[in-house]
């Protein structure tokens, strides 16, 4: 019920618009309750995903790291971006690598 | 089967534990048995690496890799002929001069981010890439900013811990707060145990980690008088390869490759 009520939210356009750039710094991770910061962990060991991706590594359903990822967008710790009907999900580092 | 590397961040949650002790001696234990093992100081608050392996100059520094400024092959020494017939052995050092302690102490979240970003890349160029078999990270205790990037990157947490109070306090409160957040294998190695060979204190080894700590055992460092009148001159299980320490250390490492 929880998750649906996240993805209605993550459908209507004026709760989309995401909070300036914050740092996904361990600190913040600590901070974050455990269910987004299970999302973030992975996004993090993985780099660059689709919620698909990282539900697999969650063990969790694809529509739950969808909208914990759209929150994380929203909360502004996560970039996300479409490429055709995919969208993927990133931590935004500059100079990485 | 390929075998992958692992990342092995060695932390604490108070200073004298013997972190860094337990991190040179379980490098060297692991390319003696012929690996390729990375050794990196990420205690950049008070970085001792370099001492203790007698490095008195370095054109990189570990520092100058998580600022972005060069390549990770750049930092890294090989260090293969501190032991003999062994594996291949390669150190990256943290800068000891005091200006870098305190530039490194004045990063901000955001420099912070980036530095995880580049220790998470290390599983690629190095274990990936180089086939390094393990890279064993020595942290600053407690809950310093590079020591918790340290944690995020690793698949395993050896904790070095002490009968002291306050230690065995701290050491409880990591576990749960935030070893167990980031859900890391985390495991313990008591340190400076007193008459560790009596039964009572066996007794009493085996109550605080049921009890207190409720963790894995990884192993149980008698307080040698031996070790401590090494100074640190010496990688201890390369001079003294019949020690009680060094069989103690050799027993680490299995358990470790077993996991």
């Amino acid at each position: 019920m929880e998750v649906m009520i996240e993805l209605q939210k993550h459908d209507r356009k004026d709760l989309q618009k995401p909070l300036a750039d914050a740092p996904l710094d361990v600190m913040t991770l600590l901070s974050m309750p455990d269910h987004l910061r299970k999302t973030a962990m992975t996004l993090c060991r993985l780099g660059r995903a689709t919620a698909e991706e990282i539900a697999q590594q969650t063990q969790r359903a694809r529509a739950v790291e969808s909208a914990y990822s759209n929150q994380l967008v929203i909360m502004g710790y996560l970039k996300k971006e479409r490429k055709g009907r995919k969208a993927y999900f990133y931590v935004e580092r500059e100079n990485h690598g | 089967m390929t075998f992958l590397g692992k990342i092995i961040a060695v932390h604490s949650y108070k200073g004298g534990t013997g972190k860094t002790l337990l991190s040179i001696n379980l490098a060297a234990t692991f390319v003696k048995q012929g690996k390729k093992i990375c050794l990196l100081d990420l205690d950049f608050r008070a970085p001792s690496l370099a001492t203790l392996l007698n490095v008195t100059k370095s054109d990189y520094w570990l520092n100058d890799y998580l600022n972005g400024t060069c390549e990770i092959g750049k930092v890294l020494i090989d260090s293969s002929d501190r032991i003999h017939n062994g594996g291949k052995f390669f150190i990256g050092l943290a800068n000891p001069t005091t200006e870098a302690i305190r530039d490194m102490s004045a990063k901000d979240r955001k420099w912070e981010m980036r530095a995880l970003g580049r220790l998470l890349a290390l599983r690629n160029s190095l274990l990936n890439d180089k086939g390094f078999d393990y890279l064993i990270m020595d942290t600053s205790p407690g809950l310093q900013y590079s020591s918790i990037n340290a944690i995020v990157s690793a698949d395993l947490v050896i904790v070095a811990t002490t009968f002291d109070r306050s230690d065995v306090d701290g050491t409880r409160r990591m576990l749960r707060e935030l070893y167990d957040l980031f859900e890391k294998k985390t495991e313990i190695v008591l340190n400076k145990v007193l008459n560790a060979s009596s039964s009572l204190m066996k007794e009493n080894v085996q109550t605080k980690i049921k009890d207190v700590y409720q963790a894995p055992l990884l192993g149980v460092i008698p307080c040698f008088c031996d070790v401590l009148r090494a100074e640190g001159n010496t990688i201890f299980v390369q001079e003294k390869p019949e020690h009680p320490f060094t069989k103690i250390l050799d027993g680490i490492a299995s358990e470790i490759d077993r996991a």
